[in-house]
């Protein structure tokens, strides 16, 4: 299986994203070409500073992926993927905007016609890969241990297509495929906050909390995310927590990485703030 | 820094995308009630529009409602009536940005660090975003700094830029051609 991969920025420098996707997608036979070179989305800032300059952004990202042939766009991270389908759409529908984006990318030799699908990783895994590949792949006993799905906020808002806006269990279903224990709680769609983290660390701080305390509430063992900035919103986040009181916080790839029998060192896992060792110590 | 008056800023408001949508809205408050950072808000987002519907175009303008909305999108998936109120809140970032009103507020100094670093790179890294935040806001700079020693040790900083192939052509494709009014 073969997909377009768009990383988006926050991809390489996560706590070991890049590293568990490529081994697991390895393992599991699916080949992530990146866009050639793709360019930044674009995210919140440039809807909410420029929308013209936001349409451009994300129409130089639909015209490269359609130069290497029209596969689906697949990404890993949430804001990337609200953004760029929300121009799938935008683009779509109007006429206009395309012809005025198509003209200016045709000062680059670029152009659009038809647009390809945006989607993101978690969605390839539940949908594409069939379950038996993740169940007849398990290599690691992983049932004792309690996953407790975050999604964030742009998985599945606004729209709701790919599962409930707020009440979605797409995760659950990977997280029991995967052969953990998934863990229901209230805090899987509320917001860490994003990146008002940085000039609104205080208030940012408390939506964290609460996110944490509804997770371990139900005994989670580890926190699992499908988003770059969740992740490390919801790893940082915790540095005020007793050390007793911290989860840690997973990639949905990592999770698959372990359960897959993919050695550590290859998913990235000692690139996480809260370390994830201790949580085999502690159920074995 | 007034530079029009209140009515021209409700008109241009009601002429952009869902602008008129407003007038549907019955203050019911699930918005605000659903909003995350809503209690941070100078009016969350039932009253904002009130105020807009009442005219009070430069409170509006000058609050800090949107730059603390987190496009999170709650409010618009539970609105009763369907209104667009992520959306409208970028409309009103981009009012607010291209008029002045923004200036007393922290995001917008870290967007425009964000999409400096677009324009210069075309991709973002998450260490020259902070530094150009951080010129104007050394306070949270240098709370970070703790944060940037530990991501060192993990091999997670990145000092060089992540760039396109061809960055210095980032700059002229998004604004070259483009009639940047004041007011749009």
């Amino acid at each position: 299986m073969t997909y377009l991969f768009f990383p988006g920025c926050a991809y390489h420098a996560s706590a070991g994203y890049k590293e568990s996707t490529e081994a697991v997608c390895r393992e599991i036979g699916i080949d992530l070409k990146a866009i050639p070179d793709w360019n930044c989305c674009g995210a919140t800032v440039f809807m909410g500073m420029d929308m013209d300059e936001a349409a451009l952004l994300t129409g130089r990202i639909f015209a490269l992926a359609e130069k290497t042939g029209n596969h689906d766009i697949v990404t890993g991270c949430n804001a990337c993927f609200t953004t760029l389908r929300k121009f799938e759409k935008k683009l779509k529908e109007d006429q206009a905007l395309q012809q005025t984006i198509n003209h200016k990318l045709a000062s680059c030799g670029l152009g659009i016609k038809k647009i390809s699908r945006v989607r993101h990783l978690l969605d390839v895994f539940v949908n594409d890969v069939p379950d038996s590949a993740w169940e007849h792949g398990r290599k690691n006993s992983v049932d004792s241990i309690r996953a407790g799905g975050y999604y964030g906020c742009q998985l599945t808002r606004p729209e709701g297509e790919l599962s409930h806006p707020e009440q979605p269990d797409i995760l659950e279903q990977f997280i029991s495929r995967l052969g953990f224990a998934p863990v229901d709680h209230s805090a899987k769609t509320m917001c860490c906050g994003a990146s008002h983290a940085v000039p609104y660390k205080k208030q940012s701080g408390k939506l964290i909390k609460r996110i944490i305390k509804g997770i371990s509430l139900k005994e989670a063992d580890v926190v699992t995310t499908i988003c770059p900035l969740c992740q490390f919103n919801l790893d940082n986040g915790q540095s005020g927590l007793p050390k007793g009181g911290r989860l840690p916080v997973l990639f949905f790839t990592q999770l698959a990485g372990i359960s897959l029998g993919i050695p550590f060192s290859d998913l990235g896992l000692d690139k996480l703030l809260i370390p994830f060792k201790g949580v085999l110590k502690h159920r074995r | 820094m007034m530079t029009m008056d209140q009515k021209t800023f409700k008109r241009l408001f009601f002429e952009k995308k869902n602008g008129r949508s407003i007038l549907k809205c019955i203050q019911c408050g699930t918005c605000s009630g659903s909003c995350p950072f809503g209690n941070d808000m100078d009016h969350a987002p039932r009253e904002l529009f009130q105020l807009i519907r009442d005219g009070e175009m430069e409170e509006v303008l000058r609050s800090n409602t949107p730059w603390y909305c987190v496009s999170c999108y709650q409010c618009m998936t539970r609105c009763p009536k369907e209104i667009a109120v992520t959306d409208l809140m970028y409309t009103l970032k981009e009012m607010a940005v291209k008029n002045g009103f923004a200036p007393s507020h922290k995001m917008p100094d870290l967007y425009k660090s964000f999409s400096q670093t677009v324009k210069r790179f075309g991709r973002v890294t998450e260490s020259l975003v902070m530094a150009g935040y951080g010129i104007k806001h050394p306070l949270d700079a240098m709370g970070a700094l703790p944060l940037a020693v530990k991501l060192m040790f993990r091999k997670r900083f990145e000092v060089l830029p992540q760039k396109i192939g061809q960055p210095e052509k980032m700059k002229p494709f998004l604004t070259a051609g483009v009639e940047k009014e004041a007011l749009e």
